[in-house]
């Protein structure tokens, strides 16, 4: 794990003006939406009552997709970036099983993202007074399973860039929708509301729609344990059923990669 | 013909088909057969996409390279030299037979049958071009599962035997095509592995760097404490046969000759052009001389400079003859070359037979 995590962080510091223009990006972003809540000063509607402070759920919702999304992809780029530079057959000759070079290989992806999700909180809370309450270790939970829920998805994406050497449909599609239909930007009751049973219905079958909810509710709305239990319960479910499944695919991949021999094909 | 219809394989332990824990043997190849399947063939027969046909890449290869030896494989490309090099490296999975490598099954222990090889191969693109070379090397040595110390020390030692040292903290992708196949060798060699695959290594390199590393792995089979065997894989059959004590000739997926590069060359042509170069003779003494020992020749002079040349078969007493012949009517030798056959002729012979007599 270390080498790989080393590995990345030498890669990273050779783009080291990256870095710089992602956190400028962050910032600007976070003051852009700043001024934009500005607009609903006194006009939010008190029913959506994780919106009283849009800013707040914003940027909430920008920090914790930017997680999970890392969760879902970091599988498939580990695989799609070697192969398209051609170290995977470097790495596959070492004594490192290929679970633990794609797990590995994700490590920096996971640091990056805690450390840009977390800016994401800290501009706002240092330049925008936006405050958060209730039980950090309760969010952190809803953070992590979550992520692993859609770390099982983010294997299956991987599975698929395995054998089809293509990035994946599932990326594209959980991206767009998680956006949509998640409620990053918007309450998921809008919906319904606007978009009857089946716009509303689609929310209800993401993820990333019960994570950002059971977090909102801890951080802004100061809710415990038993008043989250449903999002939090249902986010197991996805991930009992998931993980298994994609353990099981990935093994099957693997496999037909090795018969076909284009496991370190590009 | 006849001659040329059966492979000609001298490998004793190719007859002791269980003995693949035998002593002294590091890469055991049994019935080894590699059908690349046609991929998703029914999704494309579902959208009536057109199928390719199966590739058979090998089939029914058997040998054992021996613990300390320097074995040469040769053929076309497209033969399956790397589609065989690759199943030995656990990184494709053959369709039948077995490969063990020190004892391990490629497919049932791949990850000890990793920790016995080292690969090295001629793709540039196998390492991180803006890493430095010693980043790159400390990367693979910890996934080897080299101590931070214990590494350090091998990559200096490796960097040094490698004239590496004054590009070491150079970025890869600044590296000339040379050197960039040195770090190749250099990563191959971190974990000390008994045994390495060497898929043409000094294809980018020129004649003194190449010779440095020809000398290199004829060391590293010889080390006395810790012989390492070498599977070498190149087009330069000069090379294979200046370093390998065997050579195997695979075409077509099949191995069609495996014996030492002396026998292979016999086998395959057993007359060979004799040219001698003598003065101090007329071309009537010569003449006369020469016509006692042997049946045909040629005899043409230049400024006082006599060439004989004859066709002999390989390890007859003709050539011995003609030189004690010109010897004896005042000639001095001063030159004597023999056309022998080469390799390229073994591997033309193999590559010329119709595909039909494989299967015989």
């Amino acid at each position: 794990m270390r080498a790989f995590i080393v590995r990345d962080f030498q890669l990273a510091l050779s783009y080291r003006i990256q870095f710089l223009f992602r956190t400028l990006e962050i910032l600007f972003f976070v003051t852009t939406l700043f001024f934009i809540s500005k607009i609903f000063t006194g006009g939010a509607v008190t029913s959506y009552t994780q919106w009283s402070n849009p800013l707040a759920a914003w940027i909430t919702g920008l920090a914790v997709l930017n997680y999970f999304m890392t969760g879902f992809s970091s599988f498939a780029n580990a695989i799609r970036q070697e192969q398209a530079q051609g170290t995977l057959e470097g790495v596959l000759m070492t004594p490192v099983s290929i679970p633990t070079f794609i797990v590995s290989s994700s490590a920096y992806d996971f640091a990056q993202a805690t450390v840009y999700s977390s800016l994401y909180l800290l501009f706002g809370w240092l330049f925008f007074d936006v405050r958060f309450q209730g039980n950090f270790l309760l969010a952190f939970l809803f953070l992590i399973i979550t992520t692993l829920v859609l770390a099982s998805v983010g294997i299956l994406s991987a599975s698929f860039a395995m054998v089809f050497k293509r990035g994946d449909p599932f990326a594209i599609l959980l991206a767009t929708t998680s956006t949509l239909f998640s409620g990053v930007f918007f309450p998921t009751q809008l919906l319904n509301e606007y978009g009857g049973q089946i716009l509303g219905g689609i929310s209800r079958f993401l993820p990333p729609t019960y994570g950002l909810d059971g977090i909102r509710r801890v951080l802004i709305q100061g809710q415990g344990f038993n008043e989250v239990r449903a999002p939090l319960f249902t986010l197991l479910l996805f991930l009992v059923t998931l993980m298994p499944f994609s353990f099981w695919v990935f093994s099957r991949a693997v496999r037909r990669a090795k018969r076909e021999g284009s496991l370190i094909q590009y | 013909m006849a001659a040329t219809s059966s492979p000609i394989i001298s490998d004793e332990t190719t007859s002791n088909a269980g003995a693949t824990q035998a002593q002294g043997v590091a890469i055991s190849i049994r019935e080894l057969s590699k059908t690349y399947p046609v991929s998703l063939v029914r999704l494309k027969k579902l959208f009536r996409r057109k199928a390719t046909h199966p590739v058979e890449a090998l089939r029914d290869v058997t040998f054992d390279v021996r613990e300390g030896e320097i074995f040469g494989l040769i053929g076309r490309n497209g033969a399956g030299k790397t589609t065989l090099t690759k199943i030995i490296a656990t990184l494709v999975q053959p369709t039948s037979g077995a490969v063990m490598v020190g004892g391990f099954d490629s497919v049932q222990s791949e990850v000890e049958v990793r920790a016995q090889i080292g690969l090295a191969t001629a793709e540039e693109r196998s390492f991180y071009w803006r890493l430095t070379i010693e980043q790159n090397l400390t990367f693979f040595a910890r996934l080897y599962g080299l101590p931070d110390t214990a590494a350090r020390t091998r990559i200096g030692e490796l960097l040094a035997r490698l004239e590496l040292e004054t590009v070491a903290r150079r970025r890869f992708g600044e590296l000339s095509t040379g050197n960039k196949q040195r770090v190749a060798i250099a990563r191959a060699m971190l974990s000390s592995p008994p045994v390495l695959l060497l898929d043409e290594p000094t294809r980018s390199l020129d004649p003194l760097a190449a010779a440095g590393t020809r000398a290199l792995i004829n060391s590293l089979a010889r080390d006395a404490d810790k012989p390492v065997t070498v599977l070498l894989t190149s087009h330069n059959l000069a090379e294979i046969e200046e370093l390998c004590a065997r050579v195997a000739v695979i075409s077509r997926g099949q191995i069609r000759a495996l014996d030492t590069p002396e026998r292979l060359r016999s086998v395959n042509k057993s007359a060979e052009r004799v040219r001698l170069t003598a003065r101090g003779l007329s071309q009537e003494r010569a003449r006369t001389a020469l016509r006692q020992v042997l049946n045909d020749f040629e005899l043409t002079e230049d400024t006082g400079t006599l060439t004989v040349q004859f066709t002999r078969s390989v390890e007859d007493d003709a050539l011995d003859h003609a030189l004690r012949a010109v010897q004896a009517a005042g000639g001095r030798v001063v030159a004597c070359d023999a056309e022998r056959a080469t390799l390229l002729d073994v591997l033309e012979r193999y590559e010329r037979e119709p595909k039909e007599g494989m299967d015989e």
